[in-house]
């Protein structure tokens, strides 16, 4: 039994199964260690502007019961450097300044947990952007290439969401007053708020795919079905929305 | 060293004029202030562009008439020169100053005269080249948009040379992201201009198009800074 254990270790594929196990098992901790994680908390006031430069990663932001702000990211390579710099008012994280010709930095994951009043700027050139929770007088989620935005629960004045490839959604309420503005190149974008939403809006799509569900009426203008204008309730607030390849629809909440 | 000093350095390292002592003092001040840097960045992107294209560009159509054109107007202007008031204005303490340039300078400055008189040269023949016949308002609102076209494809090209120069830098899944999103970008235009070929006048078409094309120029922008 001995002699038949020592042959079988001693043979050529037992050779090359273990060290390819040991190889699996060393690896994955070197691949863990290689990303670096970074945490910081920022006390903040309760309208705070978090302005946020990415160059490539998801973003997440959402609102937690707390004046002060926890910033944690994921950073991928060694080379790349994020150096979040705090005034009075404002948070700001600009990776594209803080590495500039450092080469190719990877990605950077962001999770933000803010006060719930903050005014949120977000920019990435690609990567998904998560914003959830939040009423404020700015939610601003651009993506430069591709990316999804998904905009959950949003009391916002001023919204603006765009990319050039993904899909767009929001969930939330239009303010009386407010500006809302929604473009993607290839995507589809979808709306969701509550049925009583006053707001006038102007949406295009040239490939023809715009879906207002409850939100059509028979005011509303429509230019050979590319684009519809016009107002649903008494029009305070106003909604642009451009999608070139991708659906537009409008959901009740 | 502040912003000022510095910015007048800027130009004698792009000319290459710097003495090392100054070289260094600008290069600690530029790693500190990103607004330096940029200036630092487009101009020397700038007289970059204006050497690789010397000697590229077209000459203004119909040349004689233009400089008829100009010596005309700085004729009629003279009669008002002389009996201008002693007090010099901010014109004239503009134009009294004495410019010293030096060779990319000079070279930079008749290029961009020279683009910038091609440019009005066009734009004129276009709007204006009928010498009386009144174009037909169709006519007038496409050659509009042609205009309008033309001067943003002019912008376009210089931020695809800036393109062209960075992306040796770049990592293969970069350049494959820019040219999926550039060319989702380019089938937007494509298809706002078929439409206009085909429907002049047709509104949605061209804020489309005028989208896309500002678009595509922030696009460049962005990925022009890495």
């Amino acid at each position: 039994m001995k002699t038949s254990f020592l042959t079988w270790r001693s043979s050529a594929p037992a050779r090359f199964l273990a060290v390819g196990a040991l190889l699996a098992l060393t690896s994955l901790p070197f691949n863990v260690t290689a990303q670096q994680q970074l945490s910081r908390r920022y006390t903040a006031g309760k309208d705070v502007r978090i302005e946020l430069k990415n160059i490539s990663g998801t973003i997440t932001v959402e609102s937690w019961n707390k004046n002060e702000i926890r910033l944690t990211a994921t950073i991928e390579s060694k080379k790349a450097q994020v150096l979040p710099k705090q005034t009075d008012q404002s948070l700001v994280v600009d990776v594209m300044s803080d590495n500039r010709g450092r080469g190719d930095i990877g990605y950077i994951n962001f999770k933000l947990q803010v006060p719930v009043n903050s005014s949120i700027d977000l920019e990435t050139m690609s990567g998904n952007i998560n914003v959830a929770n939040i009423r404020s007088g700015l939610v601003r989620a651009h993506v430069s290439t591709e990316g999804d935005i998904i905009l959950s629960n949003i009391v916002a004045s001023k919204v603006v969401a765009q990319n050039v490839i993904g899909d767009i959604f929001f969930d939330g309420e239009f303010s009386s007053g407010g500006n809302y503005e929604f473009k993607s190149n290839k995507g589809n974008i979808t709306i969701r708020i509550p049925a009583n939403s006053d707001f006038h809006f102007v949406a295009s799509s040239p490939a023809r795919r715009i879906a207002l569900n409850d939100f059509w009426n028979n005011n509303l203008k429509s230019h050979d079905g590319r684009k519809y204008e016009g107002y649903v309730g008494d029009g305070r607030s106003s909604v642009s929305i451009i999608n070139y390849s991708g659906q537009i629809t409008f959901m009740r909440r | 060293m502040n912003c000022e000093t510095c910015q007048e350095l800027i130009h004698d390292l792009i000319d290459g004029s710097i003495t090392q002592r100054d070289e260094f003092t600008l290069n600690t001040h530029l790693k500190d202030c990103l607004d330096c840097d940029s200036v630092r960045q487009d101009l020397a992107a700038i007289v970059g562009f204006c050497h690789t294209q010397r000697g590229q560009y077209e000459a203004p159509p119909n040349e004689q008439a233009l400089w008829l054109r100009i010596r005309n107007v700085i004729e009629a202007e003279l009669p008002s020169a002389v009996t201008a008031k002693p007090q010099r204005s901010f014109f004239d303490r503009l134009m009294g100053r004495s410019w010293e340039l030096s060779l990319p300078q000079l070279a930079a400055s008749t290029v961009a005269i020279v683009l910038l008189v091609s440019l009005v040269t066009v734009v004129g023949l276009r709007r204006w080249g009928g010498y009386g016949v009144a174009p037909a308002p169709a006519q007038v609102e496409a050659s509009n948009v042609n205009d309008r076209i033309w001067q943003r494809r002019q912008v376009i090209d210089y931020w695809n040379q800036r393109i062209e120069l960075n992306k040796a830098r770049w990592s293969p899944e970069m350049r494959q992201t820019f040219e999926r999103n550039m060319q989702v970008i380019d089938q937007a235009v494509a298809n706002s201009l078929d439409e206009l070929k085909r429907n002049p006048h047709d509104e949605i078409s061209e804020q489309m198009l005028n989208e896309s094309l500002n678009d595509k120029l922030a696009l460049l922008k962005e990925f022009s800074d890495l």
